[in-house]
């Protein structure tokens, strides 16, 4: 008897588990991104992307509190740095490690971080489109570690909400427009933030 | 009730069916669009240069739609007068990031400034771009009645009740002549149509086109005025 009843809280454990697991849909956001035709800046970049960056995860909760979606946005972020960087500077190289800076023979080293992801749902906020807003916090060091530059980017995307389109597309979709909207504001305004300016024209 | 009289009485509802069906269709058919012309400026293409039709999507509220831009696009380089279009996103990647949402240039003033780079100076050249137009609008829907009900059971089920709603399509086109940095008009649509949903066992749409009656008449009025027809030139 007691066997079967232990076998009984096995069974609906198992089940309760399996049924929290379906509750959170999974995006990997997939996205091309062209390359920028712009000026490059002449100089030697390296470039480090942190593990926090590399698998970074948004979740989205519903309003009651429970795991909704989530938003595995890390490896399209290199892809886009990597399609960007590579127009933006004459040679780029990407770091394992920070301390690598100092032998790889590179004039400042680069390391973006995003400090906030929001996303915005037409079921919840009533509008016809899925938006996605990313602030990003950009640090611009010298090969020593010492600071050139840090500074904050917003970037922003929406997709149409359309009647055959799933969920999963719209974020995956607004992702994606935000992550384009990164890259031409970025590719067009690293030379404008001050510090990096100041920092160009003493090299 | 004999047979006969019950099959006179079916044929008779039938009829009355098919009449009613053939007459929605008819109020269906029934889209009004209107086209407006400004002209600033002479306008005409020679056959090695290109235009490339742009959708604005700055805006807050709406941004038009990329099917939109296409459709347009499609009709103006169709027929014996065809005019060859790039494709939107073919152009936006290739001058990237000079087009995205946040970087487009939103006057003439400042598209001259960005041709200014010789990159982008030379892929508007390489594609041969003599106008740039800019469409900038959207499909609204309103005044929703009606409701369906639909039923399944054992036997069978089916769906009774009745639908309609208004689709209205507002959307400009602004034309830019790359050559001397100015706009030189502007063409505007606005089409309105009802559609409608009757449900007797089976949901028949009845379904206004209206985008498409709007990205037609744009259309051939765009590659009208693109080629400068002079009947048309006001």
């Amino acid at each position: 008897m007691a066997y079967m009843r232990k076998a009984r809280n096995s069974i609906c454990t198992g089940l309760a588990i399996l049924l929290s697991a379906c509750g959170v849909n999974s995006v990997v956001v997939e996205g091309s991104y062209p390359t920028p035709n712009i000026r490059p800046f002449p100089m030697t970049l390296g470039v480090y992307f942190d593990d926090e960056l590399k698998n970074y995860t948004y979740i989205e909760y519903t309003e009651d509190g429970k795991e909704e979606y989530a938003v595995s946005a890390g490896q399209t972020h290199i892809t886009l740095f990597e399609s960007v960087l590579p127009a933006m500077f004459e040679q780029v190289v990407v770091l394992n490690d920070m301390t690598a800076a100092s032998t790889a023979r590179v004039d400042a080293v680069f390391s973006p971080h995003i400090e906030e992801f929001q996303l915005a749902l037409p079921q919840k906020t009533r509008l016809d489109a899925y938006e996605v807003w990313v602030k990003y916090n950009m640090q611009l060091l010298r090969p020593n570690g010492d600071y050139i530059a840090d500074w904050i980017v917003t970037s922003y995307g929406k997709t149409p909400s359309e009647s055959l389109r799933s969920v999963e597309s719209g974020i995956n979709d607004a992702t994606v427009g935000a992550l384009r909207d990164l890259a031409s504001n970025f590719s067009l305004s690293f030379g404008a933030v001050p510090e990096v300016r100041e920092w160009l024209e003493a090299q | 009730m004999t047979n006969q009289r019950v099959a006179v009485s079916v044929r008779k509802w039938v009829g009355l069916h098919h009449l009613v069906m053939v007459c929605l269709m008819g109020l269906a058919g029934c889209t009004t669009t209107t086209v407006d012309q400004f002209r600033q400026g002479e306008t005409g293409i020679e056959s090695h240069e290109s235009i490339v039709i742009l959708g604005r999507r700055q805006g807050s509220t709406y941004e038009t739609r990329e099917e939109f831009v296409s459709c347009v696009g499609e009709r103006v380089s169709r027929g014996s007068r065809g005019i060859r279009v790039i494709p939107e996103q073919e152009f936006i990647d290739s001058l990237f990031p000079w087009f995205e949402p946040r970087t487009a240039p939103l006057r003439t003033a400042d598209l001259q400034t960005l041709m200014e780079e010789d990159i982008v100076a030379d892929k508007i050249a390489d594609y041969g771009i003599r106008y740039i137009v800019w469409v900038d609008g959207q499909t609204e829907t309103t005044n929703r009645m009606g409701s369906i009900s639909c039923a399944v059971g054992p036997g069978g089920g089916g769906c009774f009740g009745f639908g309609s709603w208004e689709d209205d399509s507002n959307f400009d086109a602004r034309v830019w002549d790359v050559s001397s940095f100015s706009s030189v008009g502007t063409i505007s649509t606005d089409s309105t149509g009802q559609s409608y949903v009757p449900a007797i066992v089976i949901p028949i749409p009845l379904l206004a086109r209206v985008e498409a009656n709007a990205c037609d008449s744009l259309a051939t009025q765009l590659q009208e005025f693109v080629i400068g027809d002079p009947q048309v030139a006001q």
